[in-house]
């Protein structure tokens, strides 16, 4: 396999993975708490390398996990005391365990190669370098890794697909039916640790911010169910995987960052020349009826029409 | 050249509204009388906010214009109160009653200039008018929901203007302030100022209003209460739903 | 400014480092608190993010070593991001937060391209990088900090003279721009502002920081004071402390600056919710279960005067038996009336009240008719004023003249 195109799947499975928890997060605005648990579980990674002495993939995703939980819970009972609001909470929280996270590298870690600019940036170039040997395969070590976590992401977005999406559109309800908002929330952020701390080796931190949030933005232009959701933001990102590495191969570029790039240019597209984009609007603005004859003439309350459509 | 007393205190013509694809308003012509209590009713989603919010200009219109006293807004300013809905306000904001009623003074005093003696007087007589000046040092969390709807009035008092609008100022409001502020407000409308508010509730309207707009979307009935409220009037209006065949393809 | 240095009680370079972060605090503190008020935190954020392609442009431009022009950019590529996040927020139905996180991450992504195109030197970009994420105090220079202090000034001269204006818009949008103020203009203003403090505070805490440093200010002086003006200056001071703490803290820890500020930052927020007096989580906890505790023995009391007239003085047994109270909470109650001389047990474990707590009962009964005659009546009782009555002491909340009205109409209670 060429290297150009273990670059592409890996960052494939990044956005697949991310797409599939992304929309949920952009429809019951949290969007932000995904950004905030994105960075949160760094002070995760550190701690399971001090306490345990390894970097292996499974007790760093459980410190991950445990932290984004963590997050969401500090998130949750500043929120609790009536004292700060709900934004000013996320700001406060994620930033204070990122602080430790970067001083525990800072004391601890650096012979353990967490480099802290990759986790930021990410170094998918380096993707098909790092390899696992099984039996006569060598097999991608990103993607193998993200391949795992999609199929998590799948098995819980299929799983949970009810609660969800009624959680999602209508909280009040979904409560009087059993289902807990809170803990679908929880849920979700927790898959939403689990895959930046996977993705943060090939892509870095903000890519997995872009990814969960661009594609499902720019989704969310586009369609209005959830379903259909899900599916366009996964292409969305694929989209942004393939373009963003040739991009970065053209201007030789940092193909994490031309990724991102390649998706704003995308949600930028939706925005324009979507289905309910501002073309769209501006023309069905022209096209509307002008104030004037409503009822057919005949009817009770009509007016002769106007000429030409009726400017004031 | 008409009177100044027959030129309307609010008028608009063929306003026009829309939110993305839906009209919210289409061509509403309306006339509120200079010294009178009129009320705008209608049903949920009929535009009622949307016809106040547009005529002061915090939404844009498609079309039409609006006179306020038979001038634009624009060099009417001074002469109108607004009491919007109290939805979207943050009560941990730190700010004390006094300070909110306080604000209705700077549009006329000038935002950076100091309150003169006179502003204050205002400003207390407005507190008293609403019954909040003992409670005027509060900051507006710790007062129950009467009590805040009640600052915000004494808000619009305060600015002494000619034309107060208000929108729906008794929702989720106790019965015994509901009762206090609408005498505050029919004292006004006897006094001579002029007096426009959304309302919901029709028996009051009937009883207290002397001038009513019945909307949906488009303008039902327009003038006395009595004859606005009639009951082929009502079904017009409160019986239609969005999406029944013969409406325009946009209302599905 | 070689003065102001001179006189701090530091080694020239932690006294460089510690006015910096001084000026820092100051500045995102107060500014910090234009955008909690209006529950734009987030923004902030976003405009630290999105500051990196002007940072860039301005990095390969001229090398990094002109403050003025990184700042420049920063600045030009952080207001237009805020004038796309409003716009996609009023342009579209995505939800404001949705917003943000696409400006911040596309924006940064920009950025990230920019910085790894245009320059040629894989060290310097790298170093460029990580200063910007994650700052450096320690490299802060006279020249710097000079430059940072003609925009703290700016910025503080700018709130105090706009402070009406502006707190008008953020208390109240609609009623801001009906009265005539341009709202737009002013919403410009304080995201410029914000602008400001973010480049100012980028050089000590970094981007990925500097969020929690215009928040966390703000956060804790709103725990102290209920006025905007004193909260305003509190939260300047308070950055200003915990800038320099944490900035000489991470001196001599020989630590980065940027995450030991935040974390003296963050436990200033904790201090201050936990403990604020009146607001603060323990206070309230506090006043919470004394209300309880009240609450129980008034209970107790009243119990305790119904079956005194019912019968002979009951043992705690029987109280708990007849009054449908847990046992636990009757011996608990009757304690506290004890305590405060409202009743007494004589030799066989039966409780009296006594004269205290016999007026006391009668006071809880009255309040107890009252607040359900104010229930029925209280529409029609014709206050003079907005006042209303407290649950627990409907008499001493009303007034007199209004108790006794009161009564009147719920035709004299039933004793």
């Amino acid at each position: 396999m060429s290297d150009h195109l273990v670059i592409v799947l890996t960052a494939g499975l990044v956005a697949t993975a991310c797409g599939l928890l992304g929309p949920f997060l952009v429809v019951r605005r949290i969007a932000l708490m995904g950004d905030a648990v994105s960075h949160a579980v760094l002070p995760g990674i550190v701690a399971v390398f001090v306490l345990f002495g390894t970097r292996a993939p499974l007790p760093v995703i459980l410190g991950a996990a445990t932290l984004g939980v963590v997050c969401v819970l500090l998130v949750d009972a500043l929120r609790g005391t009536g004292l700060v609001r709900q934004d000013a909470a996320i700001g406060l929280v994620f930033p204070m365990l990122f602080a430790l996270g970067v001083l525990g590298v800072h004391r601890y870690a650096e012979s353990a190669h967490i480099d802290l600019d990759a986790t930021i940036y990410g170094e998918i170039a380096f993707a098909p370098f790092r390899v696992w040997e099984v039996g006569d395969l060598l097999l991608a070590r990103s993607a193998v890794i993200m391949g795992a976590v999609v199929a998590l992401n799948l098995m819980f977005v299929l799983l949970f697909w009810k609660e969800l999406r009624s959680t999602s559109f209508d909280p009040d309800f979904a409560r009087t039916a059993g289902f807990s908002p809170a803990l679908v929330t929880r849920l979700l952020l927790v898959g939403v640790a689990v895959t930046a701390v996977t993705a943060f080796e090939s892509v870095g931190a903000i890519l997995v911010v872009t990814l969960l949030i661009v594609p499902a933005a720019a989704a969310r232009l586009l369609v209005d169910r959830m379903a259909p959701l899900v599916m366009a933001a996964v292409a969305i990102g694929w989209a942004s995987a393939i373009g963003g590495e040739a991009v970065a191969t053209r201007l030789d570029a940092s193909i994490a960052g031309s990724m991102g790039l390649v998706a704003g240019v995308l949600f930028l597209c939706a925005l324009v020349a979507g289905p309910r984009g501002l073309v769209a609007r501006a023309v069905a603005r022209r096209r509307r009826p002008r104030p004037g004859p409503l009822l057919a003439a005949g009817a009770p309350g009509a007016r002769p029409p106007r000429a030409g459509g009726g400017a004031d | 050249m008409t009177p100044a007393s027959d030129i309307p205190a609010l008028s608009v013509r063929h306003l026009s509204v829309a939110y993305g694809v839906r009209p919210a308003l289409w061509d509403v012509d309306a006339a509120f009388p200079r010294g009178a209590m009129s009320a705008v009713v209608g049903p949920n989603g009929s535009g009622k906010s949307t016809l106040l919010k547009a005529a002061l200009g915090l939404v844009a219109a498609e079309s039409g214009h609006v006179l306020v006293m038979g001038r634009p807004l624009r060099e009417a300013r001074r002469d109108v109160a607004y009491v919007p809905q109290r939805d979207t306000v943050d009560w941990d904001f730190p700010i004390t009653v006094r300070e909110v009623v306080e604000m209705g003074r700077h549009p006329r005093r000038g935002w950076f200039r100091r309150l003169t003696g006179e502003d204050r007087e205002h400003v207390d007589a407005a507190l008293e008018r609403v019954g909040m000046r003992g409670l005027a040092g509060r900051q507006i969390g710790r007062l129950s929901g009467g009590q805040r709807q009640r600052a915000f009035v004494a808000r619009a008092l305060a600015q002494r203007a000619d034309l107060l609008v208000l929108d729906e100022p008794f929702a989720g409001i106790d019965a015994r302030t509901e009762a206090a502020l609408l005498e505050v407000l029919t004292d006004l409308r006897d006094a001579g100022t002029s007096v426009v508010m959304v309302h919901h509730d029709l028996q009051t309207v009937r009883d207290v209003v002397d001038h009513a707009l019945l909307l949906n979307v488009r303008v039902i009935a327009e003038g006395p209460p009595a004859e606005v409220l009639a009951p082929e009037n009502l079904r017009r209006a409160y019986g239609e739903v969005a999406g029944v065949a013969g409406a325009p393809a946009w209302a599905v | 400014m070689g003065g102001l240095i001179g006189l701090i009680p530091l080694p020239y370079p932690d006294a460089v480092v510690a006015l910096g972060a001084a000026l820092l605090g100051i500045t995102a503190g107060v500014v910090g608190c234009l955008a909690v008020l209006s529950q734009r935190s987030l923004v902030g954020d976003a405009l630290a993010h999105s500051a990196l392609p002007g940072v860039a442009v301005a990095f390969i431009a001229t090398g990094a070593k002109d403050p003025a022009a990184l700042l420049a950019g920063a600045a030009c590529a952080g207001l237009v991001g805020a004038v796309l996040i409003v716009g996609i927020e009023r342009g579209t139905r995505l939800p404001p937060d949705a917003a943000i996180g696409v400006v911040l991450s596309v924006f940064f992504s920009l950025g990230i391209v920019l910085l790894t195109h245009l320059a040629h030197d894989a060290g310097a970009e790298q170093a460029g990088l990580e200063r910007y994420l994650f700052g450096q105090a320690a490299g802060l220079l006279e020249r710097d900090v000079q430059v940072m202090a003609v925009l703290a000034a700016v910025a503080l001269a700018v709130v105090a003279a706009g402070l009406r204006p502006i707190t008008a818009l953020l208390f109240d949008r609609g009623f801001a721009a009906v009265s005539g103020l341009p709202v737009r203009v002013l919403e410009l203003l304080v995201t410029a502002l914000l602008v400001v403090a973010i480049v100012i505070g980028l050089r000590t805490v970094g981007a990925i920081l500097m969020v929690a440093m215009l928040i966390a200010p703000c956060a804790a002086a709103r725990q102290l004071t209920d006025r905007m003006p004193v909260l305003l200056v509190l939260a300047g001071l308070t950055g200003a402390v915990v800038g320099v703490v944490g900035a000489l803290a991470a001196a001599r820890g020989q630590a980065p600056a940027g995450p030991v500020i935040v974390l003296v930052a963050s436990a200033a927020v904790a201090l201050a919710v936990l403990g604020a007096p009146g607001r603060g989580v323990l206070w309230t906890a506090r006043r919470t279960v004394r209300a309880r505790r009240r609450q129980r023995a008034e209970g107790v009391l009243v119990d305790l005067e119904t079956a005194m007239h019912a019968g002979a003085p009951p043992t705690a047994a029987e109280l708990a038996a007849v009054s449908g109270r847990p046992p636990a909470q009757v011996r608990g109650g009757l304690a506290d009336l004890a305590g405060s001389g409202r009743a007494r047990a004589d030799a066989d474990g039966r409780w009296r009240l006594t004269e205290t707590g016999a007026a006391a009962a009668h006071a809880a009964l009255e309040s107890r008719t009252l607040w359900a005659a104010w229930l029925e009546h209280g529409a029609h009782l014709g206050l003079p004023d907005a006042r209303e009555p407290d649950p627990r002491d409907v008499r001493g909340s009303l007034g007199d003249v209004a108790a006794d009205r009161l009564m009147a109409l719920a035709g004299g209670g039933r004793r």
